[in-house]
């Protein structure tokens, strides 16, 4: 369905992301994890050719047989919206405040489908109803700012949908929403690649919601995918050193709900912090932050794979390298 | 926080207070109001989450607590006196004592002010001194923080970086009670990782009593012995945070713990 081959994205000669090989299956939900400032968006809009013009991009973003790098503007834009649905990561200001609400969905069903007149808003009721907003017909004739972050999450993911894509970029969806909104939003775009066999990539910080959304997740430092394979194997048994600080670091909730036990337990942090554009190191981009570097570690690691198609970039794996 | 029976004299005492905010239309019913029917108490040295749906009024509540809103009905006290009661050279005082880190560093500090700045604002304004380089410097790094940050503006900062100097800066005043809203959720997991840690470090340093906003279950969890469950205004559930989470007496704290769990890591 999607795969990425030699991706590399450069903004004034430095690069911001460099991935070699990482692939979507049909109806597949992988989570794109990592630290702010890793290139999880950058990617994200590498894939729907929406980087800002001075970046540089090379290699493929292979869709459906398609290098989606190399189609001139007008079939790509026949492509994204269409085929590819993408929800940024900040909805107040990816959703137009001068609009109604109704509007902004009905847009994006008159741009990619051929329904005209009332067909369109039945289709806008109905998209509304499927996100599970509440009262469809007088919601639709509201404005962004009337509505809670969590109602103008699902506004967003409805405009997604209106053209039954085949992948749906999910760029943060749920950061800032409270719990009980951000599980029922997490469950309906589970429910949504069930039903319509949709793709998902779903970039988030957090593995513990990952783990929940999604059956495969690439993790992302520096640009480079370091670690990637079924999220069970990669959360039971991590092999990168950055992927065990990242699920080290998660709060968690207390296993066996035994809660006393948990009071005044100190998080684990990661050393140091990520760098900007250009200052990561040579070799492993994660080394000047990990406590099991060595020498080797300033030249690139090779790629190990694992029967289980988990792969990862560690010279230093946690395990001594099984998985 | 406790019941009042065993506390004598909670730091603060709220006792069925309601609030509303401007121009709000109360009916008999009751409709209107933000808050309704709050008692609480927190008592010195304790650490207290509050946790709720968004619009629950948990900042709300705790603004009205440190004397940023006015309540409409009812009692606040903190240190035994009403907190109507401070004014003047009083009212310095309480907002000294009762400081606030809010959710996004990045919104809270003045863009055109360098650290330094807004680290010395708060003291000369709360207690009429300008405090000297060494004193700011110390207060830096209690956060964790090198002293080079001063001389710099927030949009050379990280978000991370930014709530450490929104910490420095509440910590400066020396408060007696520290109300962080929601003080990690604009930040990643690594960061908010070390921001927490901190948070516990300097609460048992200072000797702080820590009221902290969060819809983290987890993280309540692992900081504040006490928990606060709201919904549309009203206290849902209050105690101890591994009573009330092991056994929730309401079907929203119940809700809740599930959600939290669904979308969240085991740990041991
Ligand atoms: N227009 C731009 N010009 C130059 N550098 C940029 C630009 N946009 C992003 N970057 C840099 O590229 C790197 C990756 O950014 P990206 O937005 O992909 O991170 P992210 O993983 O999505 O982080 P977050 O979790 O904060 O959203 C960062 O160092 C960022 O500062
Ligand atoms: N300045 C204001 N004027 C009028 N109404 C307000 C104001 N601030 C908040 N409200 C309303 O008061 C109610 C409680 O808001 P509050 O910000 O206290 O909720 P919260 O529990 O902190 O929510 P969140 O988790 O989203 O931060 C909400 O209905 C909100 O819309
Ligand atoms: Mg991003
Ligand atoms: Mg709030």
């Amino acid at each position: 369905m999607l795969h990425l081959r030699n991706l590399r994205v450069t903004i004034d000669d430095y690069e911001i992301i460099n991935i070699d090989d990482l692939a979507l299956q049909p109806g597949a939900r992988l989570g794109l994890v990592g630290e702010s400032g890793s290139g999880k968006t950058m990617t994200a809009k590498a894939i729907a050719g929406l980087l800002p013009n001075e970046a540089k991009v090379s290699g493929e973003v292979n869709f459906d047989g398609q290098n989606l790098l190399t189609l001139g503007d007008r079939d790509l834009a026949k492509v994204r919206g269409k085929r590819i649905g993408f929800v940024f990561q900040d909805p107040a200001r990816s959703l137009n405040p001068m609009m109604r609400i109704g509007k902004q969905v009905s847009e994006a069903i008159r741009i990619h489908t051929n329904l005209k007149g009332q067909a369109v808003t039945d289709k806008v009721v109905d998209l509304l109803r499927q996100v599970q907003l509440p009262e469809p017909e007088t919601l639709l004739r509201r404005y962004p700012h009337q509505l809670s972050g969590g109602q103008q999450q699902r506004v967003m993911i409805a405009a997604a949908i209106a053209a039954d894509p085949d992948l749906l970029i999910a760029d943060e969806p749920t950061t800032a929403l409270d719990v009980t909104v951000q599980e029922e939003i997490l469950r309906l775009l589970i429910s949504l690649s069930e039903q319509r066999k949709m793709s998902l990539l779903f970039v988030s910080h957090d593995l513990g919601v990952v783990r929940f959304v999604c059956n495969q997740v690439a993790v992302i430092y520096g640009g480079n995918i370091v670690e990637a394979g079924n999220i069970d194997n990669i959360i039971n048994r991590p092999q990168h050193r950055y992927t065990a600080a990242l699920l080290a670091a998660n709060p968690g909730m207390p296993k066996d709900d035994n809660f006393s036990a948990f009071i005044g337990r100190r998080l684990q942090t990661i050393t140091g912090s990520v760098p900007p554009v250009g200052r990561f190191p040579s070799g492993c981009r994660f080394r000047n932050r990990c406590q099991h570097a060595s020498e080797k570690c300033a030249t690139t690691p090779p790629i190990t794979v694992s029967a289980s198609d988990h792969r990862y970039l560690c010279w230093h794996p946690e395990q001594g390298g099984q998985s | 926080m406790t019941s009042a029976a065993t506390s004598p004299s909670p730091l603060v005492a709220v006792e069925q207070m309601y609030f509303h905010y401007p121009r709000a239309r109360i009916t008999a019913g009751g409709a209107g109001w933000t808050l309704q029917d709050i008692s609480l108490t927190i008592d010195l040295k304790s650490t207290v989450g509050i946790v709720g749906e968004s619009g629950s009024g948990k900042s709300t509540l705790i603004r009205v607590m440190c004397g940023l809103l006015r309540h409409q009905q009812g009692n606040v006290r903190f240190n035994g006196k009403d907190i109507t009661e401070y004014q003047g050279d009083g009212a310095n005082e309480l907002r000294r004592q009762n400081q606030i880190v809010f959710q996004n560093p990045r919104r809270s500090l003045d863009p055109r002010m360098t650290i330094r700045r807004s680290l010395t604002e708060p003291i000369r304004a709360l207690q009429q001194r300008t405090p000297d380089d060494d004193e700011l410097v110390s207060s830096i790094k209690r956060v964790g923080l090198g002293p080079e940050v001063l001389s710099r503006f927030p949009h050379q900062l990280s978000g991370g970086q930014l709530q450490r100097v929104g910490i420095a800066r509440s910590l400066s005043v020396n408060p007696t009670i520290l109300y962080a809203d929601e003080p990690v959720s604009a930040l990643d997991v690594s960061v908010q990782a070390q921001v927490l840690n901190l948070l516990m470090d300097l609460r048992d340093q200072m000797g702080l009593t820590l009221v902290m906003v969060s819809h983290d279950l987890g993280v309540v969890s692992r900081m504040c012995e006490h928990i606060v469950v709201m919904r549309h205004g009203h206290i849902v559930e209050a105690g101890r945070t591994s009573d009330v989470l092991s056994r929730p007496s309401s079907d929203y704290t119940a809700t809740l713990l599930k959600a939290a769990r669904a979308a969240s890591l085991e740990r041991s």
